[in-house]
């Protein structure tokens, strides 16, 4: 579809267009390229010595049989480390996370936590290392359950001295890490007036991210003496400041590297690895590395937020909505790492799907447990929210006895609308009003129908004996950064030979933003992609950028580079125009050269770029622009997803069958990428749905620590998947784009739950929907009835 | 211990301990294109072929590489830049930590299965895990430089 | 994982040799084996003794305990015999290329809870054959374990054999929440059932019930698989409850049974 050409939108030569990702052959071809494809042959290793208990204090360590060990560099405890609180999220300044961790301290809050570090000339001789180290644990008793932590009489965060950074309703002493309130209208009184109502739970499920490359850094002092560290991060200026803080050292020596990075999906978007090799280095002067195993990054970096999202809808017969109401709980773990965001996303990005509600209320806790930290993960919340939100509306529409689809057409948002919600609820802070410029959730429903041979009258059949497929839908809105607060920006400087280099801050972890950053900036400079040479990003040698989070990269970060390319054009048209003596305006710059209207002179852009370099005397000058965007708005990219199952009702097994995604992203900079990006987003999504949990013994122990316990879906496991682009255009958006990043995830959750629902009767509110699951549901349906 | 291994056609003399995996082995003699995913041979980013036959590095024993042959991706470029031309024509390229492995599998079925269905290729392949793409652009792509030699 | 010391001997008696006079773990696929964090002592390394085999040996399929999963499943020899059952029974094991290393050998003697193999063997009647030669019941063995210690040195299997596997998992590749492999002998019938989470057994009442017809009736296959339910003890995990196996136990058997009887 989105090889049409696109209506009120300018037509594009390089945006627009499927260009191959400018790394993709380098990268298949193995060519060192991250993190730890590059690490210094003299570096130090460095191992974490990890807590085994959910909740303890450190009574001792004692490192004298692991110092003895020849090749041993060094054995870092709490008592090495600066008390000062921090938070380990990539997040703006100053961040919505409370201030409730040390790099090291001396209580533990989890099993992983980190509790020593070792640094040893090879691995082998750091594990060994971190074997012997002696720690005696004063354990205490831990709360696991979240839906008793606050108020706990046991206190997951009594020391002093952490702190929120402005208001966020964290109450420490109630295991409150944040907390948010909301209300417009009269919900009570909407949905007492209601004749129609649904109330709804769900439950969903801490996921993991798991990039293909686990996190990995090094670090090194620089000729200077300054701290350099070569890291798979999301956000190096986030990472620089936090570590600033938390090392307390000034900003200005330290540099961060970000090479290629192995995926991302929100899991480095925080310092989880970085802190320990600085120190390691600042201690001993020497390259430090640390690459984490696979059970760590389960261990000790983060989760998506566990979440218990209880939903109310009020409607009128005919099925006008009149009233949402969303509580939500939400399982911060250990430390409160994007605990107030992600949570407030749960309602801020779903809740203006259905804006013409009278009334709409808001709000809940994020609470701390004895569990993995959860933090930011592709969805950020609006999954949870919206799994909530689209099964209580299927249950509307069941108990109307309407469409499913119907209902959410009749109560949507369109086009030229706006919602209360986008005013009042912001990003840990208030929200900016906005209206949409751009919804094609009505082409996306009606295409998605099509994709999927949807049929009221039939959402259920039967293939075989006791064997169904059955349909089921779910729609979706994201943003596209953070209004007003997510920056980036851009550099371009034209080199010798009429090529232009572009410096980015923004982080591509594998999205192929780099790509786009380029087809962006050659479509604005009239040059092929081969003549833009992109870098990203590096603290000392490119732009700021907040980094590749919250859906910004094509939209923020792509705003700054069309800037930047905008103002070099202009920039070398009038450096042109002086050189020639006539007025600006005289001179047309086309197909990589100059010339004057009268077309008396002409000049390529390759000859140009000699002579202000070689040629041009004292006139010779570096032709460069810098060029920064932040956002007045966040313009929802949307998605309709439909799903057709098979569900063996013997087994309780569940399978995809087909999955159609329909979105609208805007203009999609790289129709390639941005279907990819939905596509990949997709399979978490039914990873979520179906498979993927987190899950502990009753002690506390992660018992999904590895591939083998946690599964995530192969090729085998879905039929197919289908993705589409309707034609959209954002006027506020570069090249009239939005995002393209997070909505994938959000539909499957929902829609394969309606599925279910539509196949067996029964409505399953626990994530994952496994086998065990779904058949004890049906056994208890059919026990009920 | 010293084992001599011939990688990528070319003899090398390596020290091991007994112990060592293979995927250790090749990343400290700087073969980085081969990478490491997991701890228990699950995802298929370590994937070399031994004598042509497509394991997982990090679940052999370098010592019994010993005398047999080990190919990485950069063993078959010529044939991993034809197949990355495809792929990246449909955008299947995205992080890329799993690619080297996935390519490498990709080229030892295409030596071994005759006309695969697409099922028997999900089916060879299922043990390369890709957590960025969702599979169907691999598969569009794979599909595409099958064809291409029938062509 | 860490061996202290390192052997590859090249005849089955020097390796049963070490084995008995010193604390000497053998090293088959070591797929399983490196996960251990515990260092080995002395790796006997049983790759240089011509075991990895599948022969036909007139009455009986031999298969050396060093042969791979992707020997099994590509084995023309087994397909004939078998049909698709190795395939379908060793394809969900997680890739081609670990399935290329991991070894028949390892898996009986490590008799792993979660084992598709072994519920596979076991109902095909198999035999182990441990050097120096002592021949046990497979089954048995799976159950009982042998003295420590023992070296396998191959599986025997029967001829004409129909067997038919099932089995029930989250992901397509991940372990099993349940197997069940079911085989016609020719003269009897035999079940068996792994992953309960626990190692594989057999049903005894529920194939003496099936008793020596080739054709159960439905109502004989259903009571057969509603009596290997009952007889056979089922744990929980985090895969699935102690409930849920029973509830697909008799589902899996029935349809195992219902693929072979046709
Ligand atoms: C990620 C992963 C997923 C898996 N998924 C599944 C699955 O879904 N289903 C399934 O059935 N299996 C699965 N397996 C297990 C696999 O099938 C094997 O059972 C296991 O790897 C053992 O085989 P091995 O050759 O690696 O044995 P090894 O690790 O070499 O040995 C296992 C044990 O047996 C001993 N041993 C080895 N050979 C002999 C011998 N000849 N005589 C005496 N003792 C011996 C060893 O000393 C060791 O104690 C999985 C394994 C992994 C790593
Ligand atoms: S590193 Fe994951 S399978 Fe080898
Ligand atoms: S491209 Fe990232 S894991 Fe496959």
């Amino acid at each position: 579809m989105h090889e049409a050409p696109m209506r009120n939108a300018p037509t594009f030569s390089v945006v627009a267009h499927p260009h191959k990702k400018v790394d993709g052959e380098g990268l298949m071809l193995g060519r060192p390229a991250y993190t730890d494809d590059l690490v210094p042959s003299n570096a130090l290793h460095v191992k974490l010595v990890r807590s085994p208990h959910a909740f303890a204090r450190i009574k001792s360590i004692d490192a004298t049989e692991a110092l003895k060990l020849p090749g041993v560099a060094c054995v870092l405890t709490w008592k090495d480390c600066p008390r000062i609180p921090i938070t380990r999220a990539g997040q703006g300044n100053p961040e919505p996370s409370p201030h409730d961790r040390f790099i090291l301290d001396e209580y533990v809050r989890y099993v992983g936590d980190e509790a020593a570090v070792v640094a040893a000339e090879d691995e082998a001789t750091a594990e060994k290392a971190a074997s012997l180290l002696k720690i005696e644990y004063e354990v205490l008793e831990p709360i696991l359950d979240f839906e008793h932590a606050k108020d706990n009489p046991i206190i997951i965060h009594p020391e002093e001295g952490i702190h929120e950074m402005f208001p966020i309703g964290f109450e420490p002493k109630r295991n409150i890490a944040a907390a948010y309130h909301m209300e417009v209208g009269d919900v009570e009184q909407e949905l007492a007036a209601s004749p129609v109502r649904v109330d709804t739970v769900v439950y969903t499920q801490a996921q993991n991210h798991v990039a293909m490359e686990p996190h990995a850094a090094f670090s090194y002092l620089d000729v200077q003496g300054r701290l350099t560290i070569v890291t798979s991060t999301q956000n190096p200026w986030h990472t620089r400041r936090l570590l600033g803080l938390a090392l307390q050292m000034p900003l200005r020596s330290i540099r961060i590297v970000k090479p290629r990075v192995g995926g991302g999906f929100g899991a480095k978007q925080h310092i989880h690895v970085e802190p320990y090799v600085a120190l390691v280095t600042l201690k001993t002067g020497r390259p430090a590395r640390i690459a984490l195993t696979r059970r760590e990054v389960f261990e000790s970096t983060f989760t998506r937020h566990q979440m218990r999202v209880n939903i109310r809808l009020g409607a009128d017969p005919d099925g006008t909505l009149r009233a949402i109401d969303m509580q939500v709980l939400s399982n911060t773990g250990a430390y409160g790492e994007h605990a107030l965001t992600t949570f407030m996303v749960a309602g801020s990005k779903t809740l203006p799907l259905y804006n013409k509600v009278k009334a709409v209320r808001f709000g809940g806790d994020v609470v701390y447990t004895n569990k993995v930290s959860a933090g930011a993960f592709r969805g950020y919340g609006a999954i949870q929210g919206l799994t909530g939100l689209e099964s209580a509306i299927d249950e509307l529409a069941h108990k109307l006895g309407v469409s499913p689809v119907e209902l959410r057409r009749k109560n949507m948002i369109h086009e030229g609308e706006t919602s209360e919600v986008f005013r009042i609820m912001g990003e840990g802070t208030e929200g900016v009003a906005m209206n949409i410029e751009s919804c094609k959730l009505e082409e996306c429903i009606r295409r998605g129908k099509e994709l999927i041979g949807w049929n009221d009258e039939r959402l259920v059949w039967e293939v075989a004996p006791g064997r169904v497929h059955a349909l089921g839908m779910a729609i979706a809105m994201q943003g596209s950064g953070i209004p007003m607060i997510d920056m980036g920006s851009a550099r371009i400087e034209l080199q010798d030979g009429g090529f232009f280099k572009l410096h980015v801050g923004a982080t591509d972890i594998g999205t192929g933003s780099d790509t786009i950053l380029a087809q962006i900036a050659a479509e604005e400079l009239g040059v092929d992609m081969e003549d833009i040479i992109i870098h990203s990003s590096d603290t000392d040698h490119t732009p700021f950028d907040v980094g590749a989070y919250a859906s910004s990269t094509t939209y923020v970060s792509g705003s700054a580079v069309l800037k930047a390319a905008a103002s070099m054009r202009r920039k070398l048209i009038d450096t042109v125009a002086m050189l020639w003596n006539v007025s600006p305006e005289d001179v047309i710059y086309e197909d990589k050269a100059f010339r004057t209207v009268d077309g008396s002179r002409h000049l390529t852009l390759h000859d140009f770029s000699y002579d202000t370099l070689y040629h041009n005397g004292v006139r010779m000058q570096t032709i460069e622009v810098t060029e920064s965007f932040s956002g007045e708005k966040s313009p929802p990219p949307y998605l309709a997803g439909f799903v057709e199952i098979e569900l063996d009702k013997e087994t309780g097994k569940v399978d995809v069958v087909k999955y159609v995604g329909v979105a609208d992203v805007g203009t999609p900079i790289n129709p390639n990428l941005a279907k990819i990006q939905i596509e990949g987003g997709l399979l978490q999504g039914i990873g979520m749905a179906l498979y993927e949990d987190v899950r502990y013994s009753d002690k506390g122990h992660l018992l999904s620590h590895n591939l083998m316990t946690y599964a995530i879906p192969s090729r085998e496991d879905v039929g197919s998947i289908v993705v589409e682009l309707v034609d959209s255009y954002e006027p506020s958006g570069p090249c009239g784009a939005k995002s393209a990043g997070e909505i994938g995830i959000d539909t499957p959750p929902a829609a394969i739950a309606n599925a279910i629902r539509n196949a067996t009767g029964v409505r399953l509110t626990h994530l994952p929907f496994t086998p065990d699951k779904v058949l004890a549901a049906i056994k208890a349906a059919e026990g009920a009835a | 211990m010293i084992v001599t291994i011939t990688i990528n056609g070319k003899k090398e003399s390596l020290q091991i301990e007994p112990g060592d995996m293979l995927v250790d082995t090749l990343r400290n003699a700087g073969h980085v294109e081969v990478k490491k995913g997991c701890d228990t041979g699950n995802c298929g980013v370590c994937t070399v072929l031994l004598d042509g036959k497509p394991i997982r590095s990090c679940s052999f024993l370098a010592v019994r590489a010993e005398g047999h042959e080990i190919t990485t991706i950069q063993g078959v470029a010529e044939e991993a830049r034809r197949f990355a031309d495809f792929l990246n024509r449909e955008g299947a390229d995205q992080c890329g930590f799993c690619a080297p492995g996935f390519a490498l599998t990709v080229i030892a079925m295409k030596r071994e299965l005759k006309n695969p269905t697409e099922e028997e290729i999900r089916h060879y392949l299922a043990g390369n895990l890709c957590r960025c793409t969702g599979y169907e652009s691999q598969h569009r792509a794979i599909r595409n430089y099958l064809e291409a030699d029938h062509a | 994982m860490e061996i202290k010391e390192y052997v590859r001997p090249s005849s089955l008696e020097e390796a049963y040799q070490l084995m008995r006079t010193r604390h000497a773990t053998p090293l088959g696929g070591c797929v399983w084996l490196r996960m251990n964090a515990k260092p080995v002592a002395l790796g006997v390394d049983l790759a240089s003794l011509d075991l990895d085999y599948i022969r036909d040996t007139g009455d009986m399929i031999e298969i050396g305990a060093m042969t791979t999963y992707r020997s099994l499943e590509t084995s023309n020899l087994l397909a004939k015999q078998y049909g698709k059952l190795f395939p379908e029974a060793l394809s969900h094991i997680v890739g081609v290329q670990l399935r290329a290393t991991i070894s028949v050998g390892g898996t009986v003697a490590g008799r792993y809870g979660f084992s598709d193999l072994n519920t596979t063997l076991s109902a095909l009647g198999a035999k182990v054959v441990l050097y120096p030669g002592t021949i046990t019941d497979l089954a048995t063995f799976i159950a009982e374990g042998a003295e420590s210690p023992f070296l396998v040195e191959k599986i025997l299997l029967p001829k004409g054999v129909r067997g038919a596997y099932q089995q029930i998992r989250i992901t397509r590749n991940d372990f099993p929440i349940l197997n069940v492999a079911v085989a016609w002998t020719g003269s009897a019938w035999r079940v068996a059932v792994g992953s309960r989470p626990a190692a594989t057994r057999l049903c005894h009442a529920a194939m003496q019930m099936l008793g020596s017809d080739p054709c159960p009736s439905d109502q004989t296959i259903e009571a057969a698989s509603m009596q290997a339910a009952e007889e056979t003890s089922v744990g929980s995990d985090i895969r699935a409850s102690h409930d849920y196996r029973k509830a697909v136990l008799p589902v899996l058997i029935r349809r195992a049974l219902l693929e072979v009887r046709g």
